[in-house]
């Protein structure tokens, strides 16, 4: 490392055949305290009928991310730089009619809670026929049938009755459903879920998901799945993005990732995730202290503060300097890859059991 | 009559007093001037001379035309509230009785020269009444060709229906002078006999109508001015045939020169020519113009403004009871060609401060009150300069007898009280920090003027306690004999310009009891032999200086009250209306005259 | 629905027989006899008895109320005749049938109410809705900050600053009066426009605020951003989804509102010198004119409990997960 004081990471691999491809993206936030860098040069790519799963706590960025693939930020408030391409179009420079003309179309979100994503005061035909008449220009008739369709195809049993009820007529896994099927019905190429299934029940959350990975071999969509739940990842995720601090600290295939994490957050991550196979007094162990501030990030790897190997590493650079994340598989971590195995296999491995 | 005696009088004297409290700044006069701003006491004399007797000449039609004047348009008249009544029987006070001006027609009225000298004339009678048997019996003779707006023929039936209905228990707002003089005193009358609903008529002994065109009245005892007392607008015929009892009130029949084209209670009220009116019969009334459209609800600030703006329909724009608003006193009267919009005069009404006589006993504690009243400040606190002037004794400058320079309270050097000359007086009967209580009327007006008059009865050494009466019981709880107050302000007008409306009511000691209006409780035997025997004189004039002299012995021998002001009137109106004058009788713009010049 | 209606018609019927009892004995609890104030330089003792007898006053209380209900349903008869029902009674004052007079005076009132609240509507959901719309700028800069200073503004002030400028000083327009609009359409709208117009200011900024706070608060729900990455363009998002969700709150104020100015366009009608229901009440309780008071009471309350109703029907309207029962 000869640029000691970049604080940017180094472009992601550049493969020419990724669906979506995100580069060194900045969003900022400016508000009465100063600007809050939500997202700080983030970099990935995400290649067709793939999923990404991108993990990290509250306010690392994630949402804030999948919320500017889709341009949804308010350009008064917030400042975006960097560059973000699907299929071949740069989106950050789109017109809003451009924008309009892909969203709910090429590419699709599903929120986290259905009950506060979809209007109480439409059906949830309605919902679901309103982008596929404005995408595809489908009469009222033909979008009411497709919408009965999709309801039927994520799994609502008597779909043509179930169309003009509203949302809050739907339990709230059939609500979900009901919302993969509005994000679905014009079947997008990325699908960007956030949470899709925080807010239900295991066994709910479980068939969610199976639904998602049957649609997605059907349409061929690429997913980026946010979440905080590993479990989540690891049954649907291709690639696995780690993200702290509005920044990506680590990247790998999902089995990379969950079998040989590299970076001490996703360590973290994984030590505090209960187990089924762990003893019952065995302690979940959290990641000590709290998440950064984004408005006043902390100096070098913003990890530093709450990492316990900072001692590991020599001269300060943990605080001083930035580290960066290594083009392909990697963790943007000043241990060196020795001391990273070694401290996994020794420390982090006996607690994941 | 006294002020605020009707309900809807209540209200907008209220409602009133709202904008007068604010003015009282801004009247001009500096604080020891006591020039009268406005119309002097010296021509206000005019007002006091005793109404002269008319002859049957004088009551023959039609009225002598107002120079220059010529017919056509609608009159406009903004008011503040709703007439309480229209059924002539009820009406006694100012509103209504201008209006009665011009829809109904009674045995007698008043018609009144360039100099405002009043005549009583016969009206629907050939002359002013005939009076034999020493004043009890009184007669007169219908005039031919007198029809109502049906078309009917008034007849003396007519007049005695107009009489009898008075009777009836549903009319209750109206005076009772004839009742009472024909059938007895207090509520007597009603007892002797009860409305000719039910078929019974008075006694041929009482009310005789021995053909279809004389009517004669027996009164118990002699009465020398029944034909004034039967001008009030009370006493106006309501046909017999179309009385409709409680509905009249809404609808009633015109023998005027205009009749109701529709009253909307409490909104407006429009006046067309009644075309069965013969200018012929009439002694009084000009018809110059088509046709009145009378609209409520508009306060005196509201009226002021509109018509000093003189625009559209307030050109042709008079006011009927309003009077011009002190917030624009200064814009008027400084304006010249404003002014010759404006008339001024008196009102009938004198503003006392009564002792209540069963509990300040002691002459000097009252004459040293009398002595401390800030009269003048008192006045501007109701109207501003334009609204009245100090009072210096308890006739008001349209009774007749008033005289200008009889100053007891010596109001012309000291116009806002002789504080000193009061405070000796306090000494002298040692009543310092005596405790007297003073009620007033939540209003306003009321509540500003008590606070000068305790502020002043504080110099001279009284202790006073404060005592606040909603206005709208005010008169009724003074009225009380058993009030449980010393001071209290009350105001008084006569029914017509004599003092037999104005003395007999005040300080008969006979008329002490719950809801009369001795408000002082005045029981002198020397006043009350007087009031008897003035009452009885024929001759005006003479009558006139009796009342005077009485008016005199009141204040000096007795004090009862202390004369605080006189009310005045200043109104103004369109700049297209011809024929503006004050009225003597009605106290208003007389409406008799009015035309419009375009 | 059926049901709600059912419920809540008894429901307002039982709450305005309360408040007619309650107006009804409050009033003979005031010490003060009705009668002296229609007794006046002759106010004896007998004189008040005659009229306490006329106004019908001699009878018990409660038999005086009871008569008033029966009358209500079945009619009355006065001295100036029958009194059909819905019989009010009959005024003290000037002897007119209660209901007509009501009847007579609501008309002014329904077209100050009705016609202001066009104004104020559109003009302030307008404005309000293109503050939010495009917040921050000097567009909405404007809107709020002079919807703040006008809604602090009173009738009874801007009233009269008005009525100086364009009637009394520059004369552009008239005096503002009532005239009906069966009679003539374009001297109805021409007399009231000046109250229309004040009325209209202060209640214009009221709602410029609301509905921008309101759609602003919308702007921030989830299923609005949602529908945007659905693709719907803004302008559908914001007429659609947002506002859709905006008028509720706006719903309740101006269900209030409507029933109070209908109940009680007071201070507007006293401004502008025009007689309405508000003028009505008012000299009612100046003048103690118990049977006006009383159907001024019970209409007021009508009104205030109708959109009450119409209130909460209409959310069942604007919101589906509200149901009717």
């Amino acid at each position: 490392m000869t640029t000691l004081t970049k604080t940017e990471d180094a472009p992601a691999p550049t493969g020419s055949d990724a669906f979506l491809s995100v580069r060194d993206l900045r969003v900022q936030f400016s508000t009465e305290d100063g600007a809050v860098k939500a997202v700080d040069g983030l970099s990935f790519d995400l290649e067709r009928g793939k999923t990404l799963g991108i993990v990290g706590e509250s306010g690392s960025g994630k949402s804030v991310t999948n919320l500017t693939v889709l341009g949804l930020h308010n350009p008064t408030t917030a400042t975006i730089d960097g560059e973000i391409v699907l299929d071949g179009q740069e989106l950050l420079t789109a017109s809003e009619s451009e924008m309009e003309k892909l969203r709910g179309n090429k590419m699709a979100m599903i929120f986290q809670d259905s009950l506060t994503a979809l209007s109480p005061y439409y059906t949830v035909g309605r919902q679901i026929s309103e982008p596929f008449r404005k995408h595809t220009g489908a009469s009222k008739k033909e979008a009411r049938d497709r919408a009965i369709e999709m309801l039927g195809k994520v799994g609502i049993p008597h779909p043509k009755q179930r169309v003009d009820d509203y949302p809050h007529q739907f339990s709230g896994g059939m609500r979900q459903r009901a919302m993969i099927a509005m994000s679905l019905v014009c079947n997008p190429e990325l699908l960007i879920a956030d949470e899709p299934t925080t807010a239900l029940d295991v066994t709910v959350q479980a068939q969610i998901l199976d639904l998602l990975k049957d649609l997605q071999q059907e349409f061929g969509s690429a997913i980026i799945m946010i979440t905080h739940d590993l479990g989540v990842v690891a049954n649907m995720a291709d690639d696995i993005l780690v993200m702290y601090a509005g920044r990506a600290v680590e990247r790998g295939s999902t089995r990379q990732v969950l079998k040989t994490p590299e970076h001490p957050y996703t360590w973290g991550l994984l030590s505090s995730m209960p187990r089924l196979n762990s003893d019952v007094d065995e302690p979940l162990l959290p990641i000590p202290g709290s998440p950064p501030s984004l408005l006043n990030p902390p100096s070098g790897c913003p990890f530093h503060p709450r990492c316990a190997f900072t001692d590991k590493v020599t001269d300060g650079r943990c605080s001083g300097e930035r580290p960066v994340l290594p083009v392909g598989r990697g963790a943007a971590c000043h241990l060196t890859a020795d001391q990273k195995q070694q401290v996994f296999i020794e420390t982090i491995q006996p607690r994941l059991g | 009559m006294s002020i605020l005696r009707s309900r809807t009088a209540q209200a907008t004297v209220a409602a009133a007093a709202v904008g007068a409290l604010a003015l009282t700044g801004c009247s001009s006069g500096s604080k020891d001037s006591n020039k009268p701003a406005g119309k002097s006491q010296e021509e206000a004399k005019a007002q006091a001379k005793p109404v002269a007797m008319g002859t049957a000449q004088d009551s023959v039609g039609p009225a002598k035309p107002v120079a220059g004047a010529k017919k056509g348009g609608t009159v406009q008249v903004y008011q503040e509230a709703d007439f309480s009544h229209l059924d002539p029987g009820q009406i006694y006070v100012s509103d209504a009785g201008m209006l009665s001006k011009l829809l109904y027609r009674g045995l007698t009225t008043y018609t009144e020269n360039e100099k405002g000298d009043q005549t009583v004339v016969g009206d629907l009678a050939t002359d002013p009444g005939k009076s034999s048997d020493g004043g009890k019996t009184w007669t007169f003779t219908l005039k031919d060709g007198i029809k109502d707006q049906n078309g009917h023929v008034i007849t003396s039936a007519d007049i005695r229906h107009s009489i009898e209905r008075l009777y009836d228990p549903f009319l209750t707002d109206g005076p009772t002078y004839i009742q009472q003089w024909l059938s007895g005193a207090g509520t007597k009358y009603r007892e002797a006999y009860k409305g000719p609903y039910k078929g019974k008529h008075l006694p041929k002994t009482v009310l005789d109508t021995p053909d279809d065109k004389t009517i004669t009245f027996h009164f118990l005892e002699a009465h020398t001015d029944v034909p004034q007392a039967l001008a009030m607008a009370a006493y106006s015929v309501v046909p017999e045939k179309t009385d409709t009892k409680q509905k009249y009130d809404q609808s009633p029949v015109a023998t005027g020169p205009y009749k109701v084209a529709s009253y909307k209670s409490g909104k407006s009220l429009s006046l067309v020519r009644n075309d069965n009116w013969d200018e012929k019969t009439d002694p009084l009334r000009h018809a110059y113009v088509d046709g009145w459209n009378i609209e409520f609800n508009h306060d005196k600030a509201d009226q002021t403004k509109t018509i000093l703006a003189d625009r559209g329909d307030a050109k042709n724009a008079i006011m009927f009871t309003g009077q011009v608003d002190a917030t624009q006193l200064q814009k008027i009267t400084s304006d010249k060609a404003v002014m010759k919009r404006t008339i001024q005069g008196y009102a009938p009404y004198v503003w006392q401060l009564n002792f209540n006589m069963d509990r300040v006993k002691d002459k000097k504690i009252r004459d040293a009150i009398s002595l401390a009243m800030p009269a003048t400040s008192v006045a501007r606190a109701d109207g501003g300069a334009y609204g009245g002037d100090a009072a210096t004794s308890l006739m008001s400058p349209t009774t007749p007898g008033y005289d200008a320079k009889y100053d007891p309270f010596n109001r012309a050097k000291k116009p806002n009280g002789d504080i000193e000359a009061a405070k000796k007086l306090i000494k002298e009967a040692g009543a310092e920090g005596k405790k007297l209580v003073y009620a007033y009327a939540n209003t306003p007006v009321r509540t500003t003027q008590a606070n000068l008059i305790i502020n002043n009865l504080e110099k001279i050494g009284l202790d006073i306690q404060k005592k606040e009466v909603d206005q709208a019981t005010w008169y009724e709880q003074m009225g009380k004999v058993k009030n449980g107050f010393d001071l209290y302000m009350t105001g008084w007008g006569q029914d017509w310009a004599d003092g037999n409306t104005v003395f007999p009511p005040s300080f008969d000691g006979a008329q002490i009891q719950d809801g009369a209006s001795n408000y002082s409780h005045t029981n002198d035997e020397h006043v009350n032999s007087e009031l008897g025997r003035i009452q009885k004189i024929a001759d005006a004039d003479q009558r006139a200086s009796e009342y005077a002299k009485l008016s005199k012995y009141i204040s000096e021998k007795i004090n009862p009250a202390a004369p605080i002001y006189y009310t005045k009137v200043f109104q103004i109106a369109g700049s297209n209306v011809g024929g503006l004058r004050y009225g003597q009788v009605v106290s208003y713009t007389d409406p008799t005259t009015i035309y419009l010049k375009k | 629905m059926l049901r709600f209606l059912i419920r809540r018609v008894s429901g307002a019927a039982l709450i305005l027989l309360l408040i007619s009892a309650f107006t009804f004995f409050m009033y003979f609890a005031i010490p003060q006899d009705p009668a002296t104030l229609a007794c006046g330089k002759n106010c004896t003792p007998d004189a008040l008895a005659i009229i306490h007898k006329n106004l019908g006053l001699d009878d018990p209380v409660p038999l005086q109320y009871w008569h008033y209900l029966s009358g209500i349903f079945a009619g009355r008869d006065f001295g100036v005749g029958h009194c059909d029902a819905p019989c009010f009674g009959v005024s003290f004052r000037n002897n007119q049938m209660v209901w007509d007079t009501i009847m007579d005076r609501l008309p002014l009132t329904l077209s100050l109410t009705f016609g202001g609240l066009v104004v104020f509507l559109f003009v302030g959901l307008g404005a309000g809705l293109m503050a939010a719309r495009y917040r921050g700028t000097w567009l909405d800069k404007i809107f709020s900050g002079g919807s703040l200073v006008l809604s602090s503004f009173q009738i009874y002030f801007l009233g009269p600053i008005v009525l100086g400028i364009f009637v009394y000083s520059t004369g552009w327009l008239d005096k503002p009066k009532y005239v009906p609009i069966t009679q003539d359409p374009g001297g109805w709208f021409m007399g009231l426009l000046i109250p229309w117009i004040v009325m209209a200011t202060i209640f214009t900024a009221n709602y410029t605020r609301m509905s921008r706070s309101s759609m602003i608060e919308q702007l921030q729900e989830e299923h609005v951003r949602a529908a945007k990455a659905k693709g719907m363009s803004s302008r559908y998002v914001f007429y659609r989804y947002a506002w859709r969700g905006s008028v509720i709150p706006i719903i309740t104020i101006l269900g209030m509102d409507i029933g109070a100015l209908l109940s009680g366009g007071m201070v507007t009608e006293l401004t502008f010198g025009l007689a309405g229901f508000g003028r009505l009440a008012r000299d009612s309780v100046i003048l103690k004119d118990l049977p006006v008071l009383m159907g001024v009471m019970i209409i007021s309350a009508a009104f205030i409990i109708i959109c009450n109703i119409v209130v909460d029907a209409m959310y069942a309207v604007v919101d589906p997960r509200v149901r009717l029962s």
